[in-house]
Parts: structure tokens; C-alpha cells; sequence
């Protein structure tokens, strides 16, 4: 006999297995924050750095995990299903590759892409004076460089960091609540045509009166900021990459012609009518409206006045 | 009146937030994002730490600025504590969590109500107990259905043997129904997984019958060699071991051996791309089986 799989037993486990279940509309992303099982004080803060512009939605694990995404995706993959996260940071450190960040993200708790970063410079929130932004804001971010749309490896990046920090999807945002900035520069390419640094940055933002209705922005260095190196990069299977990106038909909704509501909640339809044909219409049947009774006097009337012409 | 000057001069006490670009910046207002492709300074990457910082300082606030810009010019709703820009729908392609949910198969009984246009009446879930004058649950905990004393006095039928445990019968009736709809719960979930599957249900219950069969033959301590045989009962294949003879070609035993000592020395995976043939072939049907079951 083939096993059912199992019901939750209560409805608080019900709940958190439906929480848990595929949706039409998604929650943002949980980003799961690991540690190989080597690491310098350099990746350290970077993953401290990037979890505290993560919060809320990140899980930071602090203990050493032995963990090799690039090499064998099982353990990450299994931390995904147990965390019911779709990004993470890894950090490690070794001789072959130092001060090492693997970011990327999973769909259906498989590994999606992911891209290898050396970080070759950080300077943490801590360094830096300024005052860092509330937990859970949305940041704006800027990517400057061609290189983003042309280079293979910085598209990818994009996508990924794009994913990392939109947060949860909104229709509204507040104006009084865009509190920082996120650029991405790419740096000029090497002497073999390699893929150059890559400058992350993150600044607050200040809005100062212009006398117009757009402020004006300043910025202050916040932290963290990075110089990274991209090293291996997966680039996601083709066919998962369609499944990934396939939108549910539930949101794909088709506006329904000639109908419209009003404030108030009432309805309206437009109607087309076809050509009215007056003359085809069936009225009531009176001999005085046959037809050959309009035709006849019409003839006699003519036959008379030929007679006139005539005399 | 000329009143440009007054203007020109209201303006010059503010800083400028107009920001001058080449090629026009893109933007994905509903993820907050712009893209700038513009040539940037190199020199000024490669120079010194500080003389970087400042200067991607200054393009991170033109780009910034760029895009308060735009956001402040979105179509804005007002809020007791805040002034809220409605964002625009995502243009960059960004993939999914998890795949679209999936509809649920339809069980037995719903296939057939809808057929038979037969609507579903909702009925409440809190019922009135008369007698402790109280709303109790239809079902489930402290349900009125889990009265096992209710009605207390149970007449005897009339055809029924006297001595019998009326209490004891109605007892057994209702454990039956459970079970009668567990059995239904489990026949609409093999059927289901088999359709998902791309099977016919009856083939698949047939498939698991048989497997079943041969594990609970060799479960014996003969292995079932002297058990009796059933009527179409499926011939379990075995592995047919195959012997090369004791005398041949000596250029074949001697490659052969080779071969062995080449594995010997240097592994498995780098002498010989051994395929396993039983495994190869379970995998390309699956393979096809999924493949029908998209279509």
C-alpha cells in the first residue's frame, strides 16, 4: 500500500505547513546566513554587515558549518528546506581562496545559480560613524557600469543582489522612508579582459529642501562597504531557469472589456447594439400600412400629371 | 513685471538636483533599481583609496538623486503618518521561491457531484444541544457526535437476538464508518498519484500488488521455494550470472587481466566509464514517463 503523506496533527502545525506551501502571490525571500568551516575576521563582518541589512527576513547562523556549495549542493540545499529560505551568504577563508563569499539563491529548495565574490576590502558599519538605518527598510540601489548588461558574470551578479535586497514586494512605498542607498560600481576590466572589482557601497540619505517638490539627496558612507572579486559562477539550468520565472496564471489577469465600477461599488456595462434596420422592423399590421397602398395613389398621381404634359 | 530674476534667485539658495547624464539612465521604479550606463571615470577607480571613495561618493549621489527624482514624481497617497509613492509593476526578470501552486485533484465524490451538478450545502459548524442548553461543535473535540451514551435506552430490534450488545453495535458501526472513509481517502490518493504519474490507477495498483508479492516471498526461510504457487503469479527475474569458458583466446585473458590491474592501480572512474546498464535505463524511463505526464 502506498503511505499518505502524513497530516499535520493540530492547527498550529497546519498553519506553519501551509505558510510553508507554494503561493500565487509570494513573501519576500529569507536569506540564510552560513559559515564554512574556515573563516578570516574579514568575511566574518561581511556576513555580519550583510545580515544587519538583510534583518528582518535572515537567518545568521553562528556556528561553523562544513560547507562547500560549489562542490556538493546537498547540505546547503538541505539548510534551504529546513530554513524555508531561497537566498544565502556563505562565508569561508582558505589559501586557494581567501576572505571567499558565495551568494545565491535556490528555487524549490534546489540551487538555483550562484556566484563566488573574493572580497578583497571591507569596512564595516562600525568603522563608520554615520548613523545606519532602521531594520527592514527598502534601499535604493544604483548600478553604474556598462559592464552590467554586457558582462555574463556581472548580469548575474545584478540579478542576485537585485533578489538579495529588494526585500518584500510592495505597491507603495513610503517617501519618508527611503533611508539608504545601495551602488554598485563595476570597476574597470583587466589587462586580459577579466572581469574588474566590483565596489559595493551603501550610504544614508539625507532629503534637503530645492524649492521644489523633488528634495535633494545627500549621502553619508554607512557601511559596509566592499571591493569584490568575482571568481566561479553558476549559471542556472535553462530549464529550471523557465520553471523559476513562470508566472502562476492567477496573475496574469485579463481586463474584462465594458465593465466599470463607480466609487460607490455599482456596476456598469456597455452594450453594443447592432445596426438598427428600421425599414425590416415588423410593426403592427394595419391595412392602412401595406405597402401597396403607399405605391398606388404615388402612380396615379404620376399618371395624371403625364396627362397634363400631354394636353 | 519681470519676474524670471525673482525666481532664478529663490532657486540659487538651493542646491541643484538636476543631474546631467549622456545616455539616459534606466530605471525599475517598482524595485526601487536604476541602471546607469554611463562611461565612468577608470582613473579615478585606480587612484587612491580615498580619491575612489569620494568619487563613487559623488555618482552614487547623482544616481540617488536621479531616482528620488523620479519616485517623487509618482502618483502619491496620503496616510495618517506618511506620504506613500505608488510603485509601478517590476520590469526586471527576478525568478520565483517556489513553482505556482498546483490545483488539487478532484476525489471521487467531487467528480461525481460535479456531474451531477450537485452543489455543496454548507452547514454550520456549531450545532444547540437541547438537553445541556449549550452550542456544541458538530464534530471533533466535545462534538455531539462523540456521545457514545446517547441515547442512553436502545430498544432491541425486533429480528435481533436478545442477548446481544446493542451498545457494543453501535459502537462498531461508527468505527466502521471511519474506516470505510479512510479507505476511500487512501484509494482517491493511489489513483491520483497515479494519474500524476502518467499511469493508468489499476495498472499501478497492479505493479504495487506484484512487488509486494515477491518481497513477502522471500520474507520465508526457504524464500518462498516451497510455497504454493499463485494463479498469474509474476516470474521474479533474477540476475543470470554469465561464466566465460575455461579456455580461449589467450590475447583476451590477457587484457582482461590488464584491465583488472589498471583499476587496481589507478581507480575505478579514471580506467573504465562503466555504465550501468539496469540504472541507465530505469532513469531514461522515468525520463519519458514525466515527459507524457507534461503533455
Amino acid at each position: 500500500m502506498l503511505l499518505k503523506p502524513s497530516k499535520a496533527k493540530n492547527a498550529r502545525a497546519k498553519r506553519f505547513l501551509v505558510n510553508r506551501d507554494p503561493k500565487i502571490v509570494e513573501n519576500g525571500k529569507t536569506a540564510l546566513f552560513v559559515r564554512g568551516s574556515t573563516t578570516s575576521q574579514v568575511i566574518l563582518d561581511t556576513l555580519k554587515d550583510l545580515y544587519s541589512l538583510r534583518k528582518p527576513d535572515a537567518i545568521n547562523f553562528t556556528k561553523k558549518n562544513e560547507i562547500h556549495p560549489f562542490d556538493s549542493e546537498t547540505s546547503i540545499e538541505f539548510f534551504a528546506r529546513k530554513n524555508d529560505s531561497s537566498l544565502f551568504a556563505v562565508g569561508m577563508h582558505s589559501k586557494k581562496r581567501p576572505h571567499n563569499l558565495i551568494l545565491g539563491r535556490t528555487f524549490n529548495y534546489s540551487i538555483l545559480d550562484m556566484i563566488e565574490l573574493g572580497v578583497e576590502r571591507c569596512t564595516t558599519m562600525q568603522e563608520f560613524k554615520a548613523q545606519t538605518c532602521a531594520v527592514g527598510m527598502k534601499p535604493l540601489m544604483v548600478f553604474n557600469g556598462e559592464a552590467f548588461n554586457q558582462n555574463e558574470d556581472l548580469v548575474r551578479l545584478k540579478s542576485i543582489l537585485l533578489d538579495f535586497f529588494r526585500g518584500e514586494a510592495a505597491d507603495k512605498v513610503s517617501l519618508k522612508g527611503l533611508e539608504y542607498v545601495i551602488t554598485v560600481t563595476a570597476g574597470p576590466p583587466g589587462a586580459n579582459g577579466e572581469t574588474g572589482l566590483v565596489f559595493f557601497r551603501t550610504y544614508t540619505t539625507t532629503l534637503k529642501k530645492s524649492g521644489s517638490r523633488q528634495p535633494r539627496v545627500e549621502l553619508e558612507e554607512m557601511g559596509p562597504s566592499l571591493d569584490l572579486r568575482v571568481r566561479r559562477v553558476r549559471a542556472p539550468a535553462e530549464e529550471m531557469w523557465k520553471q523559476a520565472i513562470k508566472m502562476p496564471r492567477e496573475l496574469n489577469v485579463v481586463k474584462t472589456k465594458n465593465i466599470s465600477r463607480d466609487g460607490l461599488g455599482d456596476k456598469y456595462g456597455r452594450i453594443h447594439v447592432g445596426k438598427q434596420e428600421i425599414n425590416k422592423i415588423q410593426t403592427r399590421k394595419v391595412k392602412a400600412l401595406k405597402k401597396h397602398l403607399d405605391a398606388k395613389p404615388a402612380k396615379k398621381q404620376k399618371t395624371s400629371d403625364d396627362m397634363a404634359d400631354s394636353d | 513685471m519681470d519676474v524670471t530674476g525673482i525666481l532664478d534667485e529663490h532657486k540659487n539658495r538651493f542646491k541643484s538636483i538636476q543631474v546631467e547624464r549622456l545616455v539616459p539612465v534606466e530605471f525599475d521604479l517598482g524595485l526601487m533599481a536604476c541602471f546607469d550606463v554611463n562611461m565612468i571615470d577608470e582613473a579615478q577607480l585606480r587612484a587612491s583609496q580615498k580619491a575612489r571613495d569620494t568619487y563613487l561618493q559623488e555618482l552614487s549621489r547623482e544616481g540617488a538623486q536621479l531616482m528620488i527624482n523620479e519616485l517623487f514624481s509618482l502618483p502619491t497617497t496620503v496616510d495618517e503618518d506618511s506620504v506613500y509613492a505608488t510603485l509601478p509593476a517590476i520590469r526586471t526578470v527576478l525568478p520565483r521561491e517556489k513553482p505556482a501552486p498546483k490545483e488539487k485533484p478532484m476525489t471521487r465524490w467531487e467528480k461525481f457531484a460535479k456531474i451531477k451538478n450537485i452543489q455543496n450545502k454548507k452547514k454550520s459548524r456549531m450545532v444547540y444541544d437541547e438537553e445541556k442548553a449549550e452550542w456544541r461543535p458538530r464534530f471533533g473535540f466535545k462534538g455531539v457526535n462523540n456521545d457514545d451514551q446517547k441515547p442512553w435506552l436502545i430498544e432491541v430490534p425486533g429480528n435481533a437476538d436478545p442477548y446481544d450488545d446493542q451498545y457494543k453495535a453501535r459502537r462498531e458501526e461508527k468505527k466502521e464508518r471511519i474506516d470505510k472513509n479512510a479507505r476511500r481517502a487512501q484509494r482517491n490518493f493511489e489513483e491520483n498519484l497515479a494519474v500524476e504519474k502518467g499511469m493508468k490507477p489499476r495498472d499501478m495498483r497492479k505493479r504495487e500488488l506484484q512487488s509486494a508479492l515477491v518481497l513477502s516471498k522471500g520474507s520465508t526461510a526457504s524464500m518462498g521455494k516451497f510455497d504454493d504457487k499463485l494463479a498469474g503469479e509474476p516470474k521474479v527475474k533474477g540476475l543470470k550470472r554469465k561464466f566465460d569458458p575455461l579456455v580461449k583466446n589467450s590475447d583476451k585473458e590477457k587484457s582482461n587481466n590488464m584491465e583488472i590491474l589498471n583499476r587496481v592501480s589507478k581507480g575505478e572512474a579514471k580506467t573504465t566509464s562503466v555504465v550501468n546498464v539496469r540504472k541507465a535505463q530505469r532513469a531514461i524511463n522515468n525520463a519519458k514517463r514525466s515527459k507524457k505526464q507534461e503533455k
